[in-house]
């Protein structure tokens, strides 16, 4: 057993950090900003790095670095600035899912420009009436010839203003649903209103409706068997989504930890600083101990899909790390806000913007019941 | 053009308040500190890169240390430079500036005719600022510290831009010559993924005293003319007095005070 990363591990750990200490931190408040255009440079710095093509095959521009990389990729940034990390797994999702489900066309074609960064993608899964209950959904395919076409809505779409490709799920019978690349630009294909979650209401993180009237999708853009378009998406939300889903997660947990940490040992009260306050020293412990506990449990997730299990194979684990990062998330964030007092919830401090984040990354991917739903059914079976 | 870049392995400054002293023992306590690449270091690899890009050539980083400093030279890798040299050996310890700038000077003789050598302009650990310019005097050619800028005029000559207290110096001259840069001479470059992918198969030369001939009078403790005597922590204490009576009357105090320490 190592619980050492590898030096490369390592190395691309201190690069992720200093891009985003160096980078991205000066921009926060910018990026905060509730109009404005999306932050494309983050998009093309992530691509540059190399940071997309974590997952990717190497024949396509990729690195295969692996999920403990995209873990600490994730990770990393969300600490400084949490809706960067969700992006980051936005960016791998389209990715890892045509690398590893496309046609050897789709590949060539849309994954060395994802993997660089000159375009992005995004899933385009729920509607009104269904997320993570895949078979709810009711955008409709029909096959015409050579097309398919689309008619639906779909919501909660993250940088649905930014997004190149839009990797959609679509019911083409029964039971049956398939998976359709839609471009942007294809007529009938239309934004529709913005959401307004609280981490969604700023120019970094645009989310929203995107709108199938008529949208005529050439056979060659489907992913997958028709009628059997659920199992690349599930595979991936579980590799990419809830693995990135409990990294960003884990970011935003350790950056409320280390606000927490620093304003316990400067701010003095009663003569002393807070540190000394058994309660709240206690506060930093158990915090730091849940944080280790996510942070254990998370690495071991992805190092089993690096040692070359299925997503499936890991549904337990993947569903547990991302159950624990989000508990902590939330708990640790809770815990900084109030250990500031009156500070806690301005912009200066950090947290509230992370804890925005943290409030969305919870239900992400899947809700903390859903994952339990998973461990659960893993366990008992049913 | 051939360049070579001389890097260091310093403890993390972002961790430098938790060294401590032993008062006793005259020695500086960092267990546990992380190391890291000497920041003017980064930014002496990015101009050297950048001039190779330029010119074309070669550039190699070479390191002075115990193993553990091959760590900087993976990273002077994966940034993108050609080869790296680690200096390695029992000899070398408890080197001062001439004795690390002997060894620096012999591997730079062994790596063959040499246009530019660039060095951070101190490290932030011993803050010196000496082995540059002793390096240049070692090898017999001109050296130039505080450089903020570079610019060439044809290939061999250059005019460099040197901060002074206030203001700057401009400075032409002819290569080949040792420039000591500071961190306003540019933006240095993080490694890519494919560079630190790269970085981990490429291989970092291990050269001993043998390797590069130097003799056991010039480095290590023997080759160090200079020798720390002591070593303690700074205690500064603020004098302290509290004014008493009316705001007037301390205003007037105050005042009077600042009168007698002549800062009014």
């Amino acid at each position: 057993m190592d619980f050492q990363l590898t030096r490369e591990q390592q190395m691309l750990k201190d690069m992720v950090r200093d891009f985003a200490e160096k980078e991205i931190a000066p921009k926060i408040p910018s990026y905060e900003e509730p109009e404005g255009d999306f932050p494309f440079e983050f998009q093309r710095r992530m691509g540059e790095l190399g940071l997309i093509g974590l997952i990717a095959p190497k024949q396509y521009g990729g690195n295969e670095l692996g999920h403990v990389a995209q873990v600490i990729a994730t990770e990393e940034i969300a600490r400084v600035y949490a809706p960067f990390g969700s992006h980051t797994r936005g960016f791998m999702l389209t990715t890892y899912l045509i690398s590893r489900y496309g046609t050897e066309e789709q590949k060539k074609k849309y994954v060395p420009r994802l993997v660089k960064g000159e375009i992005a993608g995004c899933m385009t899964l729920t509607e009104p009436t269904g997320g993570s209950d895949m078979l709810a959904i009711q955008t409709k395919a029909v096959r015409e010839g050579s097309v398919y076409v689309v008619n639906g809505r779909k919501t909660m779409i993250s940088r649905y203003t930014a997004n190149d490709i839009f990797a959609t799920t679509t019911m083409t019978g029964e039971r049956a649903t398939t998976t359709l690349i839609a471009e942007k630009g294809m007529p009938g294909l239309t934004l529709g209103r913005r959401d307004n979650f609280i981490g969604c209401m700023t120019r970094a993180y645009p989310c929203g409706e995107v709108i199938f009237d008529n949208v005529r999708i050439p056979v060659e853009n489907r992913i997958g068997e028709e009628g059997k378009g659920l199992g690349p998406i599930v595979s991936t939300v579980a590799a990419i989504g809830r693995i990135g889903g409990a990294a960003i997660a884990l970011g935003i947990a350790q950056s409320a930890f280390e606000v927490a940490a620093k304003y316990a040992k400067e701010r003095h009260l009663y003569g002393k600083p807070l540190a000394e306050l058994q309660a709240l020293r206690f506060w930093l412990a158990e915090m730091d101990l849940k944080i280790r506990a996510a942070r254990l449990s998370l690495y071991y997730a992805a190092w089993l899909l690096d040692q070359g299990k299925s997503p499936r194979e890991t549904a337990k684990e993947g569903c547990g790390a991302k159950y624990l990062c989000s508990k902590t998330a939330i708990d640790a964030c809770l815990k900084t806000i109030e250990l500031l007092g009156g500070y806690g919830t301005t912009p200066e401090f950090g947290v509230i913007t992370q804890f925005k984040t943290a409030l969305d990354t919870v239900n992400a991917a899947g809700s903390d019941q859903v994952m339990l739903q998973t461990i659960s059914s893993e366990l008992v079976g049913g | 053009m051939n360049i070579v870049v001389c890097i260091k392995q310093t403890p993390d400054p972002e961790h430098f308040s938790k060294i401590t002293i032993d008062p006793t023992r005259g020695t500086i306590q960092r267990e546990g500190i992380p190391s890291v690449i000497n920041p003017l270091d980064r930014h002496a690899l990015e101009e050297g890169l950048r001039l190779r890009e330029k010119f074309s050539g070669k550039v190699t980083a070479i390191s002075m240390g115990p193993p553990q400093a091959r760590e900087v030279l993976e990273l002077a890798l994966a940034m993108g430079v050609d080869e790296a040299i680690l200096l390695c050996d029992k000899a070398f310890a408890g080197a001062d500036t001439l004795a690390t700038a002997y060894p620096l000077a012999g591997a730079i003789k062994k790596c063959g005719t040499i246009d530019l050598v660039i060095c951070g302009n101190m490290s932030v650990d011993g803050a010196t600022g000496q082995v540059g310019p002793q390096l240049a005097e070692l090898l017999d050619i001109p050296h130039i510290t505080f450089v903020s800028n570079v610019e060439f005029r044809g290939r061999r000559s250059l005019v460099v831009k040197r901060e002074l207290e206030y203001g700057y110096l401009k400075t032409e001259v002819e290569l080949p010559v040792l420039l000591c840069v500071v961190k306003s001479i540019n933006e240095y470059r993080l490694p890519t993924v494919i560079g630190i992918m790269e970085a981990m198969r490429k291989e970092i030369k291990t050269w001993a005293a043998c390797d590069i001939e130097a003799t056991s009078e010039t480095i290590g403790l023997a080759g160090s003319p200079t020798v720390v005597t002591n070593i303690y922590e700074r205690k500064v204490e603020r004098k302290r007095e509290i004014l008493k009576g009316t705001p007037e009357e301390m205003a007037r105090q105050t005042a009077a005070k600042l009168h007698e320490l002549g800062v009014l």
